[in-house]
């Protein structure tokens, strides 16, 4: 049956629209304020509509020194961001995919303790386990590099969880007609594993993207050289200023500017992404 | 020449179940044998035990004179087909065919060569470049197949192949099995749990019950001689009936009120069977027993009569009747029968074992 009743689809729609713009609108107030000069804020009400110093804004907050004592321009932020979310992310898939591999096709002893082991995990994230964590970085000279910023956020939990369950719902007849087909470990891992889990690949890309570019507390310990430091821990810090007068078209464009690569990934690989969670094409 | 010789394997698994406690078995180079039972006899696990995807727990097993138990599938030089296919769902067609080929090392042209072939034996060459999801499923069904032919391997192993297709392909696939078979003239393992399936296909039928050969023959020496009311019951259909009976002085004593004349040293419980197909009707004055009708399944081209045997003492004993062509008798009414005594089956009901002629 197909319902047709127009208030209901007007009630519907406006509350959609309502939803849209509350999401909306400070994207908008962020868009709109990066266009003003600084003392467009100074008189305590928010400019709806465009200034007209946009590129002036965009272009020193992008390529001269951050200022409030960080001397490095938000590009160089931006790369550090990059850096570290791409490694987090690979790393991520690559080592889960790989225990993974090993709890759901190798019968070690003491498989199933491993796989709970690593499970547990779950309950330790960064934040709980930050003072011995931060230690064991420090004795091992990782303070201000990428590697320190990566490494202690490689492991997962979820995503050698969400492989194990992916590799155990392909079908046993398949990977037995592989191992009939003279396909050993390593053949079987990149010809038949790999491609089969393509999509559960691309869905943990994009999160794991974006809870690698928006780590925060995790960058502002382990770092205290400018030169890594990442982008989102740096919009604290420019609205600490000492005079209280703060540059809010910088910090608008910054924030933008940290939107933007978490929305190319999600655009870019939605397709991939939705299959991955919804569609099991085995 | 043989070809695999299963000498004395058997299957324990871990837990300490006995899943085939011994199986002898020779098979003579290009023969198409069937291993056939009902789901649990132990067929599929005999297999894969052949195929190396299951150890072997004990006994050898040789192919073309080589002691295989330790080998990998691959080293083992068998192609499988299995139920679902199994078919690679990345890969295209060719691709499917290809891989196993691929990872022998062989060349581009040799693979390309030999997957045309056998793609153009089985009429596959428009789908070469097609997915397994974009096919039908007599479609995946021959490219599984195809891959299996195109490694060109001493045996073949099917694995319930047809059981996922509709009834009218399946017919068509069973006829196209044994013809590719005997024109490639490859050794066949074939499991089914279809005894139809297995009558028609097989050169030689293993019946499988309980992990052990009930009975190792050609179809038609299983359907006249079927060494235990196992394989009498499960071969044929509708299955053979079997009534529990005595042998004394006077003959066979079906029930207090009815006693067959036969002559034999034996004394003591046994089993009496019948095929519905050998129960002729005939006039009240000649006849043998009489059945009271309780069901009637016309199917046309026969006419299966179901009832129980009137003479039966307490417990009826049921009856199946198999008639050429469409009747029409009527429901509770009385149908008489002659037993002719040259297909009669009987069986000691203690060993289980065919009496032998007297």
């Amino acid at each position: 049956m197909i319902e047709n009743r127009p208030w209901l689809t007007f009630v519907s729609h406006l509350s959609l629209l309502f939803g849209i713009a509350l999401v909306a609108l400070p994207v908008w107030v962020a868009l709109v304020a990066s266009t003003h000069p600084t003392s467009a804020f100074g008189a305590g009400h928010i400019p709806l509509w465009f200034g007209d110093q946009a590129l002036q804004n965009w272009g020193s907050v992008l390529f001269d020194n951050a200022g409030s004592g960080v001397d490095v321009p938000v590009w160089y932020m931006m790369l550090n961001s990059l850096i570290m979310a791409l490694g987090i992310t690979i790393g991520k898939i690559l080592i889960s995919l790989l225990s993974a591999y090993a709890i759901v096709y190798f019968r070690f002893p003491f498989r199933h303790l491993c796989f709970w082991v690593i499970f547990i995990t779950l309950m330790l994230p960064v934040e709980v386990r930050i003072v011995p964590t931060y230690e064991v970085v420090a004795n091992l000279n990782m303070l201000n590099s990428y590697a320190g910023l990566t490494l202690p956020l490689i492991a997962s939990a979820t995503a050698t969880f969400l492989f194990r369950q992916c590799f155990m719902s392909i079908p046993g007849e398949l990977v037995e007609a592989a191992r009939i087909d003279g396909a050993g470990p390593i053949r079987f891992f990149f010809d038949i594993l790999l491609p089969l889990s393509r999509t559960n690949i691309a869905a943990l890309f994009v999160i794991m993207f974006i809870y690698g570019w928006n780590q925060y507390l995790w960058p502002l310990i382990v770092t205290t050289d400018d030169a890594y430091y990442t982008l989102v821990m740096s919009i604290k810090r420019m609205l600490s200023v000492d005079n209280g007068d703060v540059e809010w078209n910088r910090v608008m464009v910054t924030t933008l500017l940290a939107m933007l690569p978490p929305i190319a990934v999600v655009v870019g690989m939605q397709k991939l992404f939705v299959k991955g969670l919804v569609d099991a094409e085995k | 020449m043989t070809d695999i010789i299963l000498n004395k394997i058997g299957k324990t698994y871990p837990n300490g179940f006995h899943a085939i406690p011994s199986i002898d078995l020779t098979i003579k180079e290009g023969e198409f044998i069937v291993l056939v039972g009902p789901s649990g006899c132990g067929k599929s696990t005999l297999l894969r035990m052949v195929a190396g995807l299951e150890s072997i727990s004990q006994g050898d097993m040789m192919i073309k004179g080589q002691r295989v138990n330790e080998k990998e599938p691959a080293d083992r030089d068998i192609a499988m087909v299995f139920q679902n296919y199994a078919l690679y769902p990345h890969m295209t067609v060719y691709a499917n065919m290809a891989y196993g080929l691929k990872n022998r090392g062989e060349s581009k042209n040799v693979i390309d060569d030999k997957v045309n072939n056998v793609a153009n034996m089985l009429g596959l060459e428009a789908l070469l470049q097609r997915k397994p999801g974009q096919l039908s499923g007599g479609q995946r069904q021959r490219v599984a197949m195809g891959r299996a032919m195109v490694r060109d391997p001493k045996v073949f192993l099917f694995d319930e192949p047809l059981s996922n297709l509709d009834a009218k392909l399946r017919v068509q696939m069973r006829i196209e099995i044994r013809q590719l078979q005997r024109k490639l003239g490859t050794t066949t393992l074939y499991v089914t749990h279809d005894q139809v399936e297995a009558m028609t296909l097989a050169d030689r039928l293993v019946v499988l019950s309980k992990g052990k050969a009930e009975q190792i023959g050609t179809p038609m020496e299983l359907y006249s001689k079927p060494a235990t009311p196992f394989v009498a019951a499960f071969i044929g259909s509708p299955s053979m009936n079997l009534l529990p009976a005595e042998l004394n002085d006077q003959g066979i004593k079906l029930s207090e009120q009815l006693t067959l004349p036969f002559e034999h040293d034996f004394r003591g419980k046994l089993v009496w069977g019948i095929r519905p197909e050998h129960l002729e009707v005939s006039d009240e004055n000649d006849a043998d027993f009489a059945m009271r009708i309780q069901a009637v399944e016309s199917l046309g081209v026969e006419t299966l009569i179901h009832g129980v045997l009137e003479q039966s003492d307490g417990a009826s004993t049921p009856l199946v009747v198999r008639l050429s062509g469409p009747h029409t008798p009527e429901i509770n009414s009385l149908m008489w029968l002659t037993v002719p005594e040259h297909h009669w089956h009987i069986f000691n009901a203690e060993t289980e074992q065919r009496l032998s002629e007297s």
